[in-house]
């Protein structure tokens, strides 16, 4: 199915790649249930037949929105401005993000700076007279206030109802200032899983700044990622290539120049496949088709394919068997310190793929997950992107594997499955609570820590820092009460309240 | 004065900027639905918002988490149940869904009282999220509704709607008597002030050092929904802030015929307290001799605690800065201003007041702003536009040295910028880790020199 | 007097120029009184004849010492390391000198850094067998830790009474070492008045470390000062000449070419005194013998000297009409602000004399004011370096002018005679007693505020934004007991002295 990028809105992730936010099971018979994507429905949904299972339930706690990752990928350019049509409460995320996008800055050594946000600040007439001239207004002030490279436009949950012509006034104020002024849709209710919003953002980008007529640069690759340390650079330096970062911390001519690049590369599908597929669509830019660079195979695989793509396969296998060499002593060190742990990972979908195999590799126990959404494809349709039979081929299979978008109050359920020593995470909502139960949470803010060879033992290393942190937590367990009833915590399944559909 | 376009200092007129828009950059409020932590501030009552998936978590992480790190409190947080409403609930309204939600929630969730607060999407819909709620409490079940719909006001309104709420459909109906020497205190506002657990605290600490009995009504220090249910019990209600409570007051007044005091100013500092704590003690109408007792005592510390700043204050090498400038919402930064230019003789370099208060309340504010000192011009201007704030803040001239800055992260390159030192007071303090810690009072106007005059003096070297 | 650089040993102040620390009276007696240095004593002190009278009583309160002078010089050096060959109390201001040293550094733009001093850190048994081993050994550790390029040493009262041989020690470990080791001597005990121990770094420095065959520097113009702002550099530039800044916060071949330099000059006769006369007696570079440069009188005359010593009459003559005109406007407007304010000084004695006179300039009345000590005269003997003879003769009397090394019990009483607005300070120990009667302090932590036209300016912002602070302290006075008797406050301050 090709990726549409002649209207202005992104098809969320459930029209395209038939993404769920509610199942529970064990990985294979999930992996096994995803393949209808790809081949038949193995699954017997009845006249569903060609989607997954999903479950529905009555109780249901705050999630996150498309729109906030918009704000945190199109937020995130640094000579960009993005404005947010919306009544001053999606505004708050300008906090959350602008301590993000301080940290990210500083981690990438870059002069760290507020981050340039404009709130529509929309106010009741608005909702009944339109918000066409406000959104003009603030494109305007922007325009004055930072002349950036290009303006973003997110609209929200009050702006999509209203329905003001966002699209018109962005064409209209394009023509009048001169730079791209990109239109991204991205309402709250529009997609039932938040990173429906990355694509929103990857899509605008793709329609108005990647430049139309590139001039290649053979050695340069788009990784496309978040805040995290550069890791890339030292190793993409072994194989004579050239890191192009996007969207988050890039300027926009570094998305302008991602039509140039030999090849698109990510941390995490859930995040690249949108960007790394259209750009593979419309400018010929290979997309890396191999597992991500997780554990010894996964990390094996990807630099493999990336030389091929890039002609470096000699650089490239010298570098693998130096790095292994390297590593190794200090892993067998970590399994011997890790021997009997217990982990749990809740993260994203792809991303929670990747850090299993890590954890696996250091000898840690995973014997559950739960994954804020699936996708049982992404964008490329490329069996050797599925993260997930990956995982389940190369280390065996995950008992309790739950797609949850960060349902809290399953999390306590799910959690006494498995009594895990640690939890890893990146989203916030779920730690709190384990950390009431007296297991400590390693937050992954660096989303590169894990990544590659060294990310093997970067997770170690972090893993023996926070089971330190088990005194703490294991303190507060013993003084706190949580919210939920204990009807509701004496329940053995945490989807007892939800049923497939 | 008008507020907006001119802000005067010392006699002196800042140049003009262009006239306000409707763009506000870096945000120092919320909307009304924030307000599901005024919720979550009162122990064992939990918000459940009626919005679309990403409004909680918006509020929680910047009102809660980036603000101090304070935590989401039980029950609260970015997990509060929300209905995350999506398409078809756009399409075919959600009250169903709603009732769904308040349904399981009574099942999983361990509560003494839900509040339904509900964001732009039911508003705009057309939801009638109040039949929904009042099916459930004619069942009994204790639950109230607050349409707190984003485009319709702020965390602060909302906050006065939160409060009402459960007034209105919760306390319910009083007929008895009042106790003497019982107050209920409406403040700050709790999660947006970084530091309310520690201000409500000592407020209550002063009260009640004066021979006081508190209904505290937020934060870990009330008894949480019986107290509330208390609250028509008591003798009166105190308003201590510029505006936020007054219509609560009002309402009280009307529903209960209690009499209540307003206070603009939260007191920072001995004499502030110490007259503060006078004037509730009269109002009350309650022997005198305990608060007198009270005070002498404080100020004893105080002022111990004074004399060693004293040393210092008069004897710091390095010179300090003379001026300040205080950015932030309307009560702190009165209570600020008021202590900086009447304990430590600073002089006011621009007072920006940023929650947008409600037009009628705007003059009596810029009164108690003009009214601090007879030798000292103080104005005050209203904006809330950060880009502004800053433009401002850098065309005025300040002298031999930089000011302080007390306003919020937002101010943090500024200050850099500036050669100066910024103290973050309030919403934002994404660099403040803030648990019990206060600024007013007795007690928090001593953590307050400490904080202010350590981040001047680590700034020099 | 020619000044002797042949022994180690630093000859006291008392001895050099017959400096006090105690003494009450009028600044035009004091001035008076101390012409005896020039010409023929004018008191009558009897046998003492040709000394100052100097009060002396039985009650004394914490002082300093020389050989914190020598920390806050020698310490302050660069690329020096200051070993304190001591038990380690004395090391203890450690603590404040970084802190100095730190701001210092900040403020001339320099990287921030702790500073590197060593202490002996000498025991029970060391006072008993001798502390030079230790010594030796902490040289040692000084050069392996960061290779400086000279070693001071301090000595202390624990090693001058044991009598540790920290000359020869210095010697031998030069020899080992090949780089300059320079013991300054500067026992608390051996000297009544601190600044004593500027003078012993001083002497140190101009033994081992000024170059012996300068070549002449002819725009050089040595400064000595301590951590405060660049305000030279500027102001020199507009007569074609360059700074040499020195001691603290020079470096080792700063100190060196003292001897090329054009000539000396600095912001106070108390600090500068010894080793411009050394300069000029030992290497020919002349020191601006003028009044300091503090008020219009002050500065004109002290840049015409320096102009005519440095061949530069024109330029000078230039600038002094320029900035005339510049500061007039805005000094027309802080005397407005400042009408019929009061303020009192105490700080240092030269620098004492040259704030009195910026503040007279403001308008600001001055009716008392409290010296740390007094020279009669400085080293040069020259009468056109007499800054208080200048103050008296430009600006009129002083009538409570008081001596008194920090004494804060008689502070009490100096500050009832006049009843200051404010106060101006620079060393600690006053202010806090000021601060509890409700009156203000602004402490000159920039020594070179108050300097030149421009420091009338300064001093008179500063002056308006700590006026603005006396809120805070009568608040405090109200709240505070004070711990002096009551029958003791009633008194005269001097009245136990005789
Ligand atoms: S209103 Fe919609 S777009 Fe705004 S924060 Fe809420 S869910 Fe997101
Ligand atoms: S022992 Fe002597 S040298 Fe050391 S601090 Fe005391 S007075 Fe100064």
């Amino acid at each position: 199915m090709r990726i549409n990028l002649d209207t202005p809105v992104v098809e969320s992730r459930e029209q395209r790649l038939g993404t769920i936010i509610a199942w529970d099971g064990k990985a294979s018979e999930l992996s096994k249930q995803s393949e209808y994507a790809r081949k038949s429905c193995a699954s017997g949904c009845g006249e569903k037949g060609r989607r997954l299972c999903e479950m529905k339930g009555p109780f249901t706690q705050g999630s996150v929105c498309s729109e906030q990752m918009v704000e945190c990928q199109a937020g995130h350019i640094r000579d960009a401005v993005l404005i947010q049509h919306s009544p001053i409460g999606c505004g708050a995320g300008q906090v959350i993000y602008n301590s993000i996008y301080r940290n990210g800055l500083a981690m990438r050594n870059l002069p760290v700076e507020n981050l340039r946000l404009i709130s529509t600040n929309l106010k009741e007439q608005d909702m009944v007279f339109g918000g066409v001239d406000k959104l003009e207004q603030s494109i305007r002030d922007a325009w004055e206030r930072h002349h950036p490279k290009a303006i973003f436009i997110a609209t929200s949950c009050a702006t999509g109802i209203i329905g003001d012509d966002v699209d018109g006034s962005a064409r209209k104020m394009e023509g009048e200032l001169g730079i791209p002024v990109i239109p991204l849709h991205c309402e709250g209710f529009m997609s039932k899983h938040w990173s429906t919003g990355f694509d929103a953002t990857q899509h605008g980008i793709m329609r108005q700044i990647v430049r139309k007529n590139p001039t290649k640069q053979e050695d340069l690759v788009n990784v496309i990622n978040l805040w995290g340390t550069d890791v890339f650079t030292p190793m993409f330096k072994e194989l004579n290539l050239r890191v192009n970062f996007v969207v988050d911390l890039a300027t926009v001519e570094d998305l302008a120049q991602m039509s140039e690049a030999a090849a698109t590369v990510g941390f995490c599908h859930t995040l690249s496949s949108y960007l790394a597929a259209g750009l593979e669509q419309e400018f010929g830019v290979p997309e890396i088709k191999a597992p991500q660079p997780y554990g010894f195979p996964g990390t094996d695989a990807w630099l493999r394919e990336l030389a091929k793509v890039t002609h470096r396969e000699e650089l490239a296998e010298a570098y693998i068997a130096r790095e292994h060499l390297r590593v190794a002593p200090r892993i067998a060190e970590l399994r011997v310190l890790l021997k009997g742990k217990k982990g749990f990972v809740s993260t994203g979908s792809a991303y929670a793929h990747g850090i299993i195999a890590v954890l696996r590799e250091l000898g840690v126990e995973v014997d559950g997950s739960l994954v804020f959404h699936h996708d049982p494809i992404y964008d490329s349709q490329d069996p050797r992107q599925d993260t997930l039979a990956h995982l389940v081929d190369n280390y065996g299979d995950v008992p309790s594997f739950s797609v949850s978008n960060r349902q809290q109050y399953q999390f306590y359920g799910l959690l006494q499955r498995v009594k895990p020593d640690f939890i890893i995470i990146r989203h916030n909502g779920l730690a709190p609570l384990a950390s009431r139960l007296g297991i400590p949470a390693a937050p992954l803010g660096d989303e590169h820590h894990a990544l590659g060879y060294q990310g093997i033992i970067n997770l170690g290393e972090t893993i023996l820092e926070i089971l330190s942190h088990k005194k703490f937590h294991e303190d507060l367990a013993a003084h706190v009460t949580l919210p939920y009833k204990k009807w509701w915590l004496d329940q053995g399944d945490p989807f007892l309240l939800v049923k497939g559909d | 004065m008008q507020g907006a376009e001119t802000v005067v200092t010392e006699g002196r007129t800042f140049p003009p900027l262009g006239p306000k828009t409707n763009s506000i950059q870096q945000v120092r409020y919320v909307c009304a639905i924030g307000a599901m932590h005024s919720a979550s501030a009162i122990p064992w009552v939990i918000p459940i918002t009626h919005c679309g998936p990403g409004c909680a978590e918006k509020q929680f992480g910047s009102l809660a988490m980036c603000n101090g790190f304070q935590g989401g409190g039980y029950g609260g947080g970015a997990v509060v149940p929300s209905t995350n409403i999506s398409e078809s609930e756009v399409v075919f309204g959600g009250e169903n869904r709603l009732r769904e939600l308040i349904r399981a929630s009574l099942k999983i969730l361990d509560a003494e009282l839900f509040v339904v607060v509900t964001g732009c999407i039911p508003d705009l819909v057309g939801d009638d999220a109040g039949a929904v709620v009042r099916e459930f409490q004619a069942e009994g079940v204790p639950v109230v509704l607050a349409e707190t719909g984003g485009f319709k006001g702020t965390n602060f309104t909302g906050h006065e709607l939160v409060t009402r709420a459960i007034i209105d459909q919760y306390v319910g109906e009083y007929a008895g008597g009042r106790t003497p020497g019982v107050v209920n205190v409406w403040s700050m506002l709790p999660y947006h002030n970084t530091f309310w657990q520690g201000d409500l605290s000592e407020i209550k600490r002063v009260l009640e050092g004066g021979g006081l009995k508190v209904n505290i009504l937020f934060g870990h220090e009330s008894e949480g929904v019986s107290e509330w249910k208390r609250i028509p019990q008591a003798q009166f209600n105190l308003v201590l802030s510029p505006w936020l409570g007054l219509r609560t007051a009002q309402h009280l007044e009307g529903k209960y015929g209690q009499p209540f005091l307003h206070l603009p100013i939260i007191p920072i500092g001995a004499d502030e307290t110490s007259s503060f704590l006078r004037k509730v003690v009269a109002f009350a109408g309650i022997d005198p001799s305990l608060a007198e007792e009270f005070i002498k005592k404080e100020e004893r510390t105080y002022y111990h605690y004074l004399e060693g700043f004293g040393e210092f204050y008069s004897e710091y090498f390095w010179g300090m800065p003379a001026k300040f400038v205080v950015v932030g919402e309307s009560a702190y930064n009165l209570a600020l201003t008021r202590f900086l230019i009447n304990d430590l003789g600073l002089m006011p370099g621009g007072q920006f007041i940023t929650e947008n208060p409600p037009e009628e309340y705007r003059e009596a504010i810029s009164r108690e702003f003009r009214t601090i000192a007879d030798d000292v011009v103080t104005h005050v201007a209203f904006e809330e536009d950060s880009y502004r704030i800053h433009t401002l803040i850098r065309q005025s001239d300040f002298g031999q040295k930089p000011p302080i800055i007390l306003g919020t992260t937002w101010e943090r390159d500024l200050a850099k910028e500036m050669r100066s030192a910024v103290v973050e007071v309030g919403f934002p303090a994404s660099y403040e880790m803030v648990l019990s810690r206060t600024n007013v009072g007795y007690r928090g106007a001593i953590a307050l020199l400490e904080k202010i005059y350590t981040t001047v003096v680590s700034g020099t070297a | 007097m020619a000044i002797n650089f042949d022994t180690p040993v630093v000859v006291n102040r008392e001895q050099r120029l017959g400096t006090i620390i105690a003494w009450d009276g009028s600044a035009s007696e004091l001035s008076d009184l101390s012409e005896y240095s020039r010409k023929s004593c004018g008191g009558s002190c009897g046998e003492n004849k040709r000394k100052l009278c100097e009060a002396t009583g039985p009650f004394t309160q914490g002082s300093c010492c020389s050989e914190q002078m020598v920390e806050c010089q020698a310490g302050q050096v660069r690329d020096a390391v200051l070993i304190q060959h001591s038990p380690i109390g004395c090391a203890a201001s450690q603590v404040g000198n970084s802190l100095i040293y730190r701001v210092g550094m900040a403020m001339t733009g320099k990287p921030v850094e702790n500073l590197r001093w060593i202490s002996t850190n000498l025991k029970e048994q060391d006072m008993v067998f001798g502390g030079v081993e230790r010594l030796e050994q902490s040289i040692r550790d000084a050069w392996e830790r960061q290779h400086p390029k000279v070693i001071f040493i301090a000595t202390s009262c624990a090693t001058g009474i044991i009598g540790d041989d920290v000359d020869g020690a210095a010697g031998k470990m030069e020899a080992e070492l090949g780089i300059p080791v320079i013991p300054l001597h500067c026992e608390g005990f051996k000297s009544k008045h601190w600044s004593t121990g500027f003078d012993a770094a001083q002497h140190g420095i101009i033994r081992q470390i000024v170059r012996k065959n300068p070549k002449k520097q002819e725009d050089l113009v040595n400064v000595i000062k301590l951590w405060g702002s660049d305000v030279f550099t500027p102001m020199f530039a507009q007569l074609d000449l360059r700074v040499n800044y020195v001691v603290d916060l020079a470096s080792v071949d700063d100190l060196a070419q003292m001897s090329e330099a054009a000539a000396t000059v600095g912001f106070c006769h108390t600090l500068s005194s010894y080793l411009a006369s050394g300069l000029e007696q030992e290497f020919g570079v002349p020191e601006i013998k003028a009044p300091q440069p503090y008020g219009f009188a002050g500065t004109d005359a002290w840049l015409r000297e320096l102009a005519r010593v440095t061949n530069r009459v024109e330029k000078a003559e230039a600038y002094i009409a320029r900035e005339h005109a510049r500061v007039k406007p805005r000094l027309a407007e802080l005397r407005k602000l400042l009408k019929g304010k009061k303020g009192y000084v105490s700080t240092g004695s030269a620098y004492a004399h040259g704030l009195i006179s910026v503040l007279k300039e403001l308008g600001v009345e001055v009716d008392g004011s409290l010296v740390f000590h007094h020279d009669p005269v400085y080293d040069s003997g020259d009468p056109r370096q007499d800054s208080l003879a200048h103050l008296v003769d430009t600006y009129g009397d002083i009538p409570s002018f008081s001596v008194s090394n920090r004494q804060q019990y008689q502070f009490y009483g100096l500050l009832q005679r006049v009843k200051p607005d404010f106060i101006l300070i620079r060393h600690p120990g006053l202010a806090p007693l000021a601060s509890r009667l409700g009156i203000p302090a602004a402490p000159l932590g920039d020594e070179h505020i108050a300097l030149g036209y421009q420091g009338i300016i300064n001093l008179g912002e500063t002056i308006l934004e700590i006026l603005s602070r006396r809120k805070f302290h009568q608040k405090l006075a109200g709240h505070v007991r004070m711990p002096y008797k009551k029958s003791w406050l009633e008194q005269d301050p001097y009245s136990l002295s005789n």
